[in-house]
C-alpha cells in the first residue's frame, strides 16, 4: 500500500536504481568466486600445472593455426568483395564478459554478465559462446548487463538450417520445472525431414535479421509436427547443455561501417 | 386495534404472504426451469452471441508430372500484420480518438464521431506501420478506408499492413519485432509454378476468394470470419479442385461485447489438399514449347509461333504434352491477376487453350478419314487410280486447283496420301459423298468432344453435313462442298487434341477415345472405354500407313524424321477466311513407331500474316520432330528398325 502511495518519480528512480544497488552485491560475490577459483588453482601441484600448461600450449598452437587460416580467409573474402563490388559484411567487436549470475527457472531464462555501460554494451547486442548463440542483451546497467538467453520465450531470431537459405523463426520455449530448456522453430519447410536421430538438422543464425551474423549455431531440431497453417512444420529445438553452466560469454558489438 | 380489526388485518397479511409466496415460487420456478430445463437453449444463445469462428484455408495439394517432378506447389507469402484484437491496440484506438476529439474541441471545430474513429484507427495503424517501415527502410502508408472496412467486416482477422514482404524482410522483422508486439509477421501461402509459363493452359490458375466453410466444420451456427482462400479457375486447377483443396482449419473464439478476441475455445488446423500426378512429361512439354520459337529475320528477333501441339501415349491415351501458344507466366496470376497481366494474357486469344478450345479446319490430315470412309464403302481400293492435271473442273465449268499446279499425274491411293494430292481426294469425295464421309468421321469420334478430363473443352467441333450447311447458310449441298469436305476444308472444324486422338486411332487401327491428363494406374488403364474396330481390313489399314510412312520419309512430312524412329505422318495446310483475305494453318499429325505406336501427336501453327503461305511440312513438322526426339531420348525402346513398308514405296 505504501509503495502504491509513493509518487511516480520516486518509484521510477527506485526501479531504475534497483539493479545499480544490487549489482555491487552480485559483482562482489562474482569476484569472490573468481578468487576462490584462483586459490583453488594455487593448491594444484606443479605436475598438474605443468600438464595443464602443456595442454594449453597445444591448444594455443592449434588456435594460432586457425587464426592464420582465418586471416587468409578474411583476405580472400575482402578480395572477392572488392572484385564483385559487394558491400562489406558488418564487423563486430567482441567484448568478453564473466557471468555473474544465472537465473534459470520457469519465470526467467537469463544471465547477468559483468560488463555494462562501462564497456559500451548496447541493448539488443547478440551474445555468443563457444557452443553458439547465448542470447541477446535486454538490459544494460552501469557495470552489469542482463542477457535473455535463447530458451527465453521472449527471444526470437531468424534462423536457417545449415546449408539451406530459407529463413525460419526460432523462439525460446521457456522451461518447465526440472525440465531441460528448449526452443521452438516455426515455418520449417516440409521437405525438411529427420531421418537419423544421430544427425539432427542444425539451426544456425540466418544473418538476414540484422542482429546476428550468419552461421552461429543455435541448436538441433529433434522433433517435427504439423504447423498451424498446414504448410510448414513446427519443431522442437534441442539447445546446448553448456548454456546451463556458462561462466564466460562474448558480447558482439557491431562496428559501424566506415563512411 | 381490536380483535375484529386484527383479524381483518391478519387476513390481508395472509393474502399478501400468499401472493408473495406465489410470486417468489413463480420466480424460482421460472429460474429453475430456465436453469435446469432450458440450459442447452440458453447456453447455445450465449455461445452464438459471444463466440466467433475464424476459418482458415488449407494449402492446396501439389501437382506433379508423370515422373514426380513438381509442376505446381505452394510457396509462403510473408506479410506484416497488426492483430487488432490486441488489448494494446484497442487501448491505443481509444487514446488516439480522445486526443483527436480534444484537438477538435480546442479548435472549436465540429466533428463527426464515425469519421474521427476511422481517422483515429488509421493513425494508430500508421504508427505501427512507421515502426515496420523504419525496420525495413520502407515508406508505406496506411489506406484509411481499408482499415475501416477491415474493422467493420473482419475485426478478428489480422490486418495486413505490408503484403508480400521478402524473405530478408521477414527475417529482419522476426528479430526486430518484440514477441508480444501486436505487429507480427504472418505467413500465408500462394501457388508457385516453378516452370513459369510451361503448360500454363493445361495446369490452369487459381483465384482468391472468401471460401465457404466446409460442411461439418464445428461452429456452423456462429458468426464466421473466413480468410481468403483459392479455387481453381482453369485447367487442372479447376478440374481437380475438389482433390486439391484441403480441409479448412478453424478457431472458435470467445469475444467481448466489442467483438474482440478474448479466449480461444477450439482449434482445428487446416490440412493440405491431396496431391495429383499428371500424365504430362515436362521434358517433352519443354521440348515442344521451345520448338515454338523461331528467329524472325525481318524483325531481327526471336518470336513465338501461335498454335497448339498435343502428344498422347497411343496405348493409354494419356497426354504427354499439351501446348497452346501464346501463353502466360502462371506466377503472374498469383496472388491475383492484375489488369495489366490480364490484358497481356488476352492478347492473341492467349487465354484460350487452343489444344482443346481452338477449332480449325483439319486440312489434308482429314484425307486419311476420307480414304477410310471410301475404302470401307468399297468406293476405292488400293489400286484405284486418278489422274491429277493440277486442277479439277466441275460440270458447271468451275475449277478447283490442286496445291501442285503442274499436277501429280496418275496416282493410286497411297501415293495420293504421300503427295497429299487434292484432285485425287476431290474425286474420291465426289464418289463417296458427304453422308458416308460425315458418318465415318462421327464414327471416329470427330464430331464430339474427346471427353478429356480438362474443363472447357469446346463443343464447337463439327464435321460438315448437308443439315449443318442448310442451317448456317440456308443453301443446299453442292459438289464443291463434297470436294472441300474430302480435303478437310469447308465446314469441318476440329481441335488439335481430336487430331492427336485420330492419329492414335489410325496408328492402332482402333477407334480410341477419352484422353486423360491424369497419370493412370494399370487398373485405371484396364477400365478405360474399350476401343472400337475401325472396320478397315489389315490391307486397307496398311495403305494408310504406307502413305503416311512415305510422307514422313520422302514426302511433305520429311522434316519430322528422327534417326532410327519409324514414323507415319501426314501434313496439311488449311485455310480460314479473315479480313477479306486468308490465313493459312499448318498441320501435322503423326504416330510412332509405326509397328507398335507408342505416341501420337498433332501440331497446328496459325499463320500470322494475311495471305502468307504456310506449310505443315515447314512450320509444324520441326515441332513434331522436337517432341519425338524428346520422347525417344527417354524411351530408346521406341527406336526400332526402319519401317518394313518401304517395300511398298516406288
Amino acid at each position: 500500500m505504501a509503495w502504491l502511495m509513493l509518487p511516480v518519480f520516486i518509484k521510477s528512480i527506485a526501479k531504475t536504481s534497483f539493479y545499480e544497488f544490487q549489482a555491487p552485491v552480485s559483482l562482489t560475490s562474482s569476484y569472490v568466486r573468481d578468487l576462490q577459483d584462483f586459490w583453488a588453482a594455487r593448491t594444484k601441484s606443479k605436475n598438474e600445472l605443468y600438464e595443464a600448461g602443456q595442454g594449453l600450449a597445444r591448444l594455443n598452437a592449434a588456435y594460432e593455426l586457425t587464426a592464420l587460416e582465418n586471416n587468409t580467409l578474411r583476405d580472400e573474402i575482402s578480395r572477392l568483395e572488392n572484385l564483385l563490388q559487394l558491400p562489406s559484411r558488418p564487423d563486430y567487436q567482441y567484448e568478453i564478459a564473466r557471468v555473474v549470475e544465472r537465473d534459470f527457472n520457469a519465470w526467467w531464462q537469463r544471465i547477468i554478465i559483468r560488463k555494462g555501460r562501462d564497456y559500451g554494451i548496447p541493448v539488443g547486442a547478440p551474445v555468443v559462446f563457444v557452443g553458439g548463440v547465448v542470447g541477446r542483451v535486454s538490459e544494460v546497467h552501469a557495470y552489469t548487463s542482463v542477457v535473455d538467453i535463447i530458451s527465453n520465450s521472449h527471444l526470437r531470431l531468424a534462423v536457417v538450417i545449415g546449408g539451406d537459405n530459407r529463413p525460419m523463426s526460432y523462439r525460446g520455449g521457456g522451461a518447465e520445472s526440472f525440465a531441460t530448456p528448449v526452443g521452438i522453430a516455426e515455418f520449417i519447410p516440409v521437405d525438411i525431414q529427420i531421418s537419423d536421430t544421430n544427425d539432427l538438422p542444425t539451426l544456425v543464425t540466418s544473418g538476414m535479421g540484422g542482429v546476428y551474423p550468419a552461421g552461429i549455431r543455435v541448436g538441433e531440431i529433434r522433433r517435427l509436427k504439423q504447423g498451424a497453417g498446414g504448410m510448414f512444420y513446427d519443431g522442437e529445438v534441442l539447445l546446448d547443455e553448456r548454456l546451463a553452466s556458462l561462466t564466460e560469454v562474448a558480447v558482439m558489438i557491431q562496428i559501424p561501417p566506415e563512411r | 386495534m381490536n380483535a375484529e380489526e386484527k383479524m381483518k388485518y391478519q387476513g390481508r397479511l395472509l393474502l399478501f404472504y400468499g401472493l408473495l409466496a406465489l410470486m417468489i415460487s413463480t420466480l424460482l420456478g421460472t429460474v429453475g426451469y430456465r436453469q435446469l430445463i432450458e440450459t442447452d437453449f440458453f447456453s447455445e444463445r450465449v455461445k452464438v452471441q459471444n463466440h466467433r469462428r475464424i476459418v482458415t484455408p488449407a494449402p492446396r495439394g501439389n501437382i506433379y508430372d508423370r515422373e514426380g517432378r513438381l509442376l505446381v506447389g505452394n510457396k509462403p507469402k510473408f506479410s506484416a500484420v497488426v492483430y487488432l484484437s490486441d488489448a494494446g491496440v484497442r487501448s491505443a484506438f481509444r487514446n488516439e480518438y480522445r486526443i483527436l476529439v480534444r484537438d477538435y474541441r480546442e479548435r472549436n471545430e465540429d466533428y463527426r464521431t464515425g469519421r474521427l474513429q476511422k481517422q483515429a484507427r488509421a493513425n494508430v495503424i500508421q504508427t505501427y506501420l512507421d515502426d515496420v517501415n523504419r525496420m525495413l527502410g520502407r515508406e508505406d502508408k496506411v489506406d484509411i478506408e481499408k482499415v475501416s472496412t477491415h474493422l467493420n467486416y473482419n475485426p478478428l482477422l489480422p490486418f495486413p499492413i505490408i503484403d508480400d514482404i521478402t524473405r530478408e524482410e521477414f527475417a529482419v522483422l522476426l528479430e526486430s519485432l518484440p514477441v508480444q508486439s501486436p505487429v507480427q509477421v504472418y505467413v500465408s501461402n500462394q501457388r508457385n509454378y516453378p516452370y513459369e509459363s510451361t503448360a500454363s493452359h493445361t495446369l490452369g490458375y487459381v483465384s482468391s476468394t472468401v471460401l465457404t466453410p466446409d460442411e461439418g466444420l464445428p461452429g456452423e451456427d456462429l458468426t464466421t470470419f473466413a480468410e481468403k482462400g483459392t479455387f481453381g479457375r482453369s485447367g487442372v486447377e479447376k478440374q481437380f479442385d475438389d482433390i486439391l483443396q484441403g480441409e479448412m482449419g478453424m478457431e472458435i473464439w470467445v469475444v467481448d461485447p466489442y467483438g474482440f478476441q478474448v479466449e480461444s475455445q477450439e482449434r482445428r488446423y487446416p490440412t493440405k489438399g491431396n496431391d495429383i500426378q499428371l500424365s504430362l512429361d515436362i521434358d517433352i512439354q519443354n521440348a515442344a514449347e521451345n520448338a515454338f520459337w523461331y528467329y524472325d529475320q525481318s524483325e531481327g528477333k526471336d518470336k513465338e509461333n501461335i498454335g497448339a501441339a498435343v502428344m498422347l501415349d497411343a496405348s493409354t491415351l494419356e497426354v504427354l504434352a499439351m501446348v497452346s501458344k501464346p501463353d502466360y507466366d502462371l506466377n503472374d496470376t498469383t496472388p491475383f491477376i492484375s489488369n495489366e497481366t490480364y490484358e497481356k494474357m488476352k492478347e492473341n486469344s492467349g487465354l484460350q487453350n487452343r489444344a482443346i478450345q481452338g477449332v480449325y479446319p483439319p486440312g489434308s490430315p482429314f484425307k486419311l478419314l476420307t480414304s477410310a470412309a471410301a475404302m470401307k464403302a468399297n468406293i476405292i481400293s488400293a489400286d484405284t487410280a486418278h489422274y491429277c492435271p493440277g486442277y479439277y473442273r466441275f460440270s458447271s465449268g468451275a475449277v478447283q486447283r490442286c496445291w501442285k499446279q503442274t499436277g501429280h499425274q496418275e496416282e493410286i491411293l497411297w501415293e495420293a496420301i504421300r503427295d497429299s494430292c487434292n484432285v485425287y481426294f476431290y474425286l474420291t469425295g465426289l464418289d463417296t459423298g458427304v453422308d458416308i464421309i460425315s458418318n465415318e468421321a462421327t464414327y471416329w469420334g470427330l464430331a464430339n468432344r474427346t471427353g478429356i478430363d480438362l474443363p472447357h473443352e469446346t463443343g464447337s467441333m463439327r464435321v460438315g453435313t448437308k443439315e449443318y450447311k442448310r442451317k448456317i447458310t440456308g443453301q443446299a449441298w453442292y459438289a464443291g462442298d463434297d470436294t472441300n469436305l474430302a480435303i478437310g476444308q469447308g465446314f469441318t472444324r476440329l481441335t488439335p487434341l481430336q487430331m492427336a486422338v485420330f492419329a492414335a486411332s489410325v496408328g492402332r487401327n482402333e477407334v480410341v477415345s477419352t484422353p486423360s491428363i491424369l497419370r493412370l494406374s494399370p487398373q485405371q488403364v484396364a477400365q478405360r472405354p474399350p476401343p472400337k474396330a475401325t472396320g478397315l481390313t489389315k490391307d486397307q489399314h496398311q495403305i494408310l500407313l504406307n502413305g503416311m510412312i512415305a510422307s514422313a520419309q520422302m514426302g511433305s512430312s520429311q522434316r519430322i524424321k528422327v534417326d532410327g524412329l519409324s514414323i507415319a505422318a501426314k501434313t496439311g495446310t488449311a485455310e480460314v477466311a479473315k479480313d477479306g483475305g486468308k490465313i493459312e494453318l499448318a498441320w501435322i499429325v503423326a504416330f510412332a513407331p509405326v509397328e507398335n505406336p507408342q505416341v501420337s501427336l498433332a501440331v497446328i501453327i496459325e499463320g500470322q500474316t494475311l495471305n502468307e503461305n504456310f506449310f505443315g511440312g515447314v512450320h509444324a513438322a520441326p515441332i513434331a520432330r522436337a517432341m519425338l526426339e524428346a520422347y525417344t531420348s527417354k524411351n530408346p525402346d521406341a527406336l526400332t528398325p526402319p519401317p518394313t513398308a518401304t517395300a511398298a514405296l516406288p
